[in-house]
């Protein structure tokens, strides 16, 4: 059995050492991928220097891509499970280990760490606490995904995510490159596969800021309900062109 | 201006006088030649041309026949035949853009494929450092080795 870790960074040099080291010491017989989103700081020599495989995107390409360049090493190298998480330090590598035996244990085939579930374990003062912006994004999209899918999800827009082979092979050929998160959870739903969350623990960021000003959050939102929408329509089992 | 305002008012249907012919015509060879010197000179594909010369077609086309152009007002219940010719246009116009964001959004998912291609090729050229010590993973790319 063979699992990677990756995590998407963009300029994330102050936070991806220490989450590095962390899995490192967490997960000691997983291999480590960072794929380096086009950073134009030292996030790469940091990765390579804290024991990571690091895949470096030549240009930034968003989220989406970065997360999709994952899920294809992971496709081609023959990994058995793959799981992947936040450059900034707000997930836990515990977590993680949740999220994997899931998966392992053929329980689903992706596996979601939800911040929201109503399993959540208790929240102490440096744990994650969401803007007011953020809720109502969450809000929106737990509806609408909710609708989409008809099945019950929490946190849309989770980064902490734990897949087997069969979900690398689709989503290394399907995987929108703006819409990562919530559009992934439909189209894993989509074609059948068991999407499943799992109550855990976030912390604030430990480096940088989020992207999410509110009129930014707004225009978020908008297209998110698009873009739901549109995959609403969208048909099953589509080539390898988006 | 104010004669072809007066034509307008007195006759029911406006046609597209000789000279607005001749201009078009002769704007749609030099169109033409611009997109072949364009070919020529591999700064358009052809692949990408043959739009181009048959919209150039089209406006010479409408330059020759003026019978043309007004059948297709009357389909459109205008009277104006200019202000036809003008939708026409705009329509055609429309569907160019609609065409290039076909086209571009293609090329951007090509262009992030091979980013990612290549990300993958730099992160096997370095051998993972605790795993399998098998050292050459791209060997057995692919293949899911045996566990």
């Amino acid at each position: 059995m063979r699992t990677l870790v990756f995590i998407p960074a963009w300029n994330e040099a102050a936070s991806v050492a220490a989450v590095i080291a962390d899995v490192r010491e967490t997960m000691p017989a997983a291999d480590v991928l960072v794929v380096d989103d086009g950073s134009t700081d030292e996030t790469a020599a940091v990765a390579h220097e804290a024991g990571a495989v690091v895949a470096p995107l030549p240009f930034n390409q968003g989220l989406g891509a970065a997360l999709q360049t994952g899920y294809l090493y992971a496709l081609r190298e023959g990994y058995d499970f793959c799981a992947h998480l936040d450059a900034d330090g707000q997930h836990p590598p515990a977590e993680v280990v949740r999220l994997l035996a899931e998966v392992e244990a053929d329980r689903a085939d992706l596996v979601i760490g939800s911040r929201y579930h109503a399993g959540a374990a208790e929240t102490s003062s440096d744990d994650y606490q969401p803007t007011l912006s953020r809720r109502i994004g969450t809000s929106v999209f737990r509806f609408f995904l909710t609708l989409a899918t008809r099945q019950r999800f929490t946190d849309t827009t989770s980064g902490m995510r734990a897949a087997n082979r069969r979900v690398m092979s689709l989503f290394s050929e399907n995987y929108s490159p703006d819409f990562a998160e919530i559009e992934s959870l439909q189209l894993a739903v989509r074609e059948g596969l068991r999407v499943e969350e799992v109550p855990v623990r976030m912390l604030e960021r430990a480096g940088g800021s989020s992207f999410l000003t509110p009129l930014r959050s707004a225009f978020f939102i908008f297209k998110g309900v698009v873009v739901l929408l549109v995959g609403q329509f969208r048909p099953r089992h589509a080539g390898a062109e988006r | 201006m104010s004669t072809l305002a007066l034509a307008a008012a007195s006759s029911p249907t406006v046609h597209l006088t000789s000279q607005t012919r001749i201009l078009a015509a002769v704007l749609a060879l030099l169109f033409m030649l611009l997109i072949l010197e364009l070919i020529r000179r591999d700064r358009l594909q052809e692949r990408y041309s043959v739009i181009w010369f048959v919209a150039g077609l089209g406006m010479l086309a409408g330059a020759a026949f003026p019978g043309l152009l007004e059948l297709v007002a009357d389909v459109m219940g205008v009277r104006d035949t200019n202000v036809a010719l003008f939708s026409i246009v705009l329509l055609l116009l429309l569907g160019l853009a609609l065409n290039f964001s076909v086209i571009m959004s293609r090329q951007a998912a090509q262009i992030t494929r091979l980013a990612q291609e290549r990300a993958i090729e730099r992160a096997r050229a370095q051998a993972p450092p605790d795993h399998n010590g098998n050292g050459a993973p791209a060997a057995d790319a692919s293949e899911r080795s045996s566990s």
